[in-house]
């Protein structure tokens, strides 16, 4: 499955879903024109990912590095459909990692984080403080 | 004769740029003095979302804002001008080089007794209204953590078919606005009715 890279944009983020290495990030800031044109194919593509026979060995993790600074609310959606994805997939016997970035100043990241956190049993959802900037 | 006409002309001129120019310095200290840190009426499309949400950012950290205060304003200010770009009844929309999307509303970012405001109003098709006051109503009515459960219930759910995420905008306007959300609806003619929903932070 290959790679899907976008670059950052003024108002969507640096998104790197490298699905060989089993590695996903996304960075920055997130408020879209339109939250289902840039995410529509990214949840696509997780989707055929996280269904396709796999070539890598079952005990590789799967981990996502979440460092944003804003998202709007149909971002907010669009990533809890992608969490939701991979909750399922870690039900399913995939070893899930999410890593939430987050500045310790950002009362509003750090709640977010610890509010998306409450709805994973089989995913590992780690809050991880972090002093750099995160700003897009 | 001739020269005086010339002149009188001028002086008539001179008058009409006096008055035109006091009518806006009126208008100017008007709004200054109501706190009003920018005024935006007309068409506002993504880029002027963009722009102005930089500049309103920018205008906040010179000012040493705290930069929570200034992350809730900044998203409060984004719900709003995305909810007018989506949902105004007053639009056009069309193809150039790529697919343009202006809707008219007003955007008033101010600031008043501490606290700032963020102010958007828009024409909306009658038929709406009905809903909107429904869903307005119940959100000033919550508290914060009534608002917070809300925002977890409506993330979860599956989007409405004929909606841009307008719904949880709405719940992540009233979540960080520091006191109840106001709205009022007037009705213009048979078909549209304005709306404005004013949030403090």
């Amino acid at each position: 499955m290959e790679r899907l890279h976008r670059a950052a944009t003024e108002r969507s983020p640096h998104l790197d879903f490298d699905f060989p290495n089993r590695c996903l990030r996304i960075e920055g800031e997130s408020y879209p024109e339109d939250a289902a044109a840039f995410y529509g194919p990214v949840l696509k593509a997780l989707e055929t990912f996280l269904c396709s026979p796999d070539p890598l060995p079952p005990e590789s993790p799967l981990v996502l590095d979440l460092r944003l600074s804003y998202f709007n609310s149909s971002s907010a959606k669009a990533l809890m459909n992608i969490f939701q994805m991979l909750e399922l997939a870690a039900s399913r016997g995939l070893s899930t990692r999410i890593n939430w970035h987050y500045h310790p100043e950002d009362d509003a990241m750090l709640e977010f984080g610890e509010d998306f956190r409450e709805d994973f049993r089989f995913a590992d959802f780690h809050l991880c403080e972090v002093e750099t900037d995160l700003a897009g | 004769m001739r020269y005086a006409r010339v002149h009188f002309g001028r002086f008539l001129h001179g008058l009409h740029f006096m008055s035109m120019t006091a009518e806006s310095l009126a208008f100017h200290q008007q709004l200054q003095a109501r706190g009003v840190i920018f005024s935006f009426v007309g068409y506002l499309s993504e880029g002027i979302l963009y722009s102005l949400g930089e500049a309103l950012k920018q205008k906040m950290s010179l000012e040493a804002t705290d930069a929570n205060v200034i992350k809730r304003v900044f998203s409060v200010f984004v719900e709003q001008a995305q909810n007018i770009i989506r949902y105004s009844a007053d639009r056009v929309a069309g193809e150039l080089d790529r697919p343009v999307e202006l809707s008219s509303g007003l955007v008033v970012v101010g600031r008043e007794e501490g606290r700032f405001s963020v102010v958007c109003a828009n024409i909306v098709a009658h038929t709406e209204v009905g809903r909107l006051r429904e869903r307005l109503e119940q959100l000033a009515a919550m508290d914060a953590d009534e608002l917070k459960s809300h925002y977890r219930e409506k993330l979860r759910e599956p989007s409405e078919a004929d909606s841009r995420g307008g719904s949880i905008g709405l719940i992540e306007i009233a979540r960080r606005s520091s006191a109840p959300i106001e709205f009022g609806f007037i009705e213009l003619d048979a078909e549209r009715t304005y709306f404005c929903l004013k949030a403090y932070i």
